[in-house]
């Protein structure tokens, strides 16, 4: 029984920043319809940012994103305007392949820089623990968890109750229409991408404490990410969270029930089973 | 108001309209009429910004508009009604209305403008929160032109407001078109219904194959022969 609960918690806690991180790719799907198969780089990105700046400043993680976040959004807005914008509108399967070039580039770009030993990046939360009965939680997944939410909660009311969040939306469902309201599409495709990439460098600052990087982790968090937004529907933004938590779940269930590699399978093999029931994901209640 | 100046447009640089020249006086209220494919739609667009004149001028108060973005004319008051009505289906009616106002001239005044439009369309303030694609393909219209006049427009361009309404609504839809009209609005309206337009607009002009056909008062567009012929595509 313990190992139930310590899985569900364990799996609840980092399920929120997965729901997180693909929060930031279904905002961007829906406003340009582009799948960004280089997420999972800039989450990389965000976290080896977070070393070196602890290498160099002995910064904790969790204030390096004064830094990271500014420098991510600006960087997320560089990429769209002069890699992605232009391919958008032309055949889908060039954005794909431009963003998984884009994904090998980061990779081998901290490669380069930062050599292939798996990194750690120390945390002052790091090795702290709370134990809740049998349960032991570890500080830094209720950081995330919390900030997870909140972020997310944020991100609903900003999309639900500003001039910006309605533009996002408006975007969304009629480009054409948006345009003759005298909204600039553009912008707030650059603005939404951007956006979604400053979400992954707080999301890897989350993340990081207590977790080795290395440089070809990016395409692991990429294909978590894309689980979560598959699941959720793509543009979902409950189902998206939901969708998160499942997959955290089925991760813990699998590294603490499942020896080896048929644990590592298990979310693949979950989502495969929900997939087969419910095609369109778990899109029980609109809430663009 | 406004003055199309030998206005060549279209997509892809392939010309959809040529040599187009019109004008429009403040207040008055103009139609456009042609059969399908005849222009009418790009050629609003092209007013709006949404397609690139090739060559030709477009003039608005007196100044040239011909390069500027969509967004930049919204916040000079040309605004669009587009056909289909192209409501946001899943936001509320009232989000629908902020949007209409929140290009950077209309924002300001959102809340009184939202007033007026309620004023206007009662049906619409009585389910602001309802979702937009529920609403009944009249209602939809109501909520399109309402819409429009969030953005404070100056020149409101209808394109076939009536299209697929009940004959009682686009009666409906047409007496707040004449309304909106005897309170100073200057109305482009784009229709296919001949005899409708006809009877609401004092000018016209009547398009076929991207040009000018036949242009003047209602009664002189109506019994000129070539108006027949435009429809007819003879």
């Amino acid at each position: 029984m313990t190992e139930l609960y310590q899985a569900l918690a364990q799996g609840l806690l980092i399920g929120a920043t997965y729901g997180l991180l693909a929060l930031g790719m279904g905002l961007v799907y829906g406003v340009s319809g582009v799948v960004n198969f280089s997420h999972g780089d800039f989450i990389s990105l965000g976290m080896f940012m977070c070393l070196a700046l602890y290498s160099a400043f002995a910064m904790d993680p969790y204030v390096s994103i004064i830094i990271t976040v500014p420098l991510m959004i600006a960087i997320g807005a560089l990429v769209y305007i002069f890699l992605i914008r232009p391919m958008v509108g032309h055949q889908f399967l060039m954005v794909v392949q431009l963003t998984l070039g884009l994904s090998l580039v980061l990779q081998n770009g901290i490669l380069m820089v930062f050599g292939g030993e798996p990194a750690r990046t120390p945390s002052f939360v790091e090795s702290k623990l709370i134990i809740l009965g049998d349960v032991v939680l570890r500080v830094p997944h209720i950081v995330a968890f919390v900030v997870s939410f909140a972020l997310a909660i944020g991100l609903y009311i900003m999309l639900r109750s500003t001039d910006f969040g309605r533009s996002i939306r408006a975007v969304h469902q009629n480009a054409h229409a948006a345009a003759l309201m005298g909204i600039n599409v553009g912008r707030v495709q650059v603005l939404t991408f951007a956006l979604g990439i400053g979400i992954l460098a707080l999301a890897a600052a989350l993340l990081l404490p207590g977790t080795p990087i290395q440089p070809t982790q990016g395409l692991r968090y990429t294909v978590i990410t894309l689980l979560v937004v598959v699941l959720g529907g793509m543009t979902n933004f409950v189902g998206i969270m939901l969708g998160g938590l499942i997959i955290g779940i089925a991760e813990a269930f699998g590294t603490i029930y499942l020896d080896g590699p048929i644990g590592l399978l298990l979310p693949y093999i979950i989502f495969v089973a929900i997939m087969l029931f419910l095609p369109k994901g778990l899109t029980w209640s609109s809430a663009r | 108001m406004l003055e199309i100046d030998n206005l060549v447009a279209g997509y892809g640089g392939v010309p959809v309209l040529r040599d187009i020249n019109a004008k429009m006086a403040a207040g008055e209220i103009v139609g456009l009429l042609g059969a399908n494919n005849a222009g009418k739609t790009t050629l609003i667009n092209a007013l709006s910004g949404m397609v690139k004149p090739i060559s030709g001028r477009i003039l608005f108060l007196g100044e040239d508009i011909s390069k500027l973005t969509p967004q930049a004319r919204v916040e000079l008051g040309i605004v669009q009604v587009p056909e289909g009505r192209l409501v946001f289906p899943e936001m509320s009616i009232r989000e629908n209305l902020l949007l209409g106002g929140i290009n950077a001239h209309a924002r300001k005044h959102r809340p009184q403008q939202m007033e007026k439009v309620i004023g206007l369309f009662p049906r619409l303030g009585e389910r602001l929160t309802q979702s937009a694609g529920s609403l009944s393909g009249g209602e939809q219209q109501m909520l399109a032109i309402g819409r429009g006049l969030m953005a404070e427009a100056k020149l409101l361009m209808l394109d076939e407001p009536s299209l697929g309404l009940s004959p009682l609504f686009v009666q409906y839809i047409f007496e707040i078109i004449d309304k909106l009209h005897a309170d100073g609005l200057t109305i482009l309206l784009v229709e296919q219904n001949l005899n409708l337009t006809l009877r609401h607009a004092k000018r016209c002009y009547v398009l076929e194959r991207g040009q000018v056909a036949v242009e003047g008062d209602a009664e002189t567009v109506k019994n000129d022969p070539r108006t027949r012929s435009a429809y007819l595509g003879l």
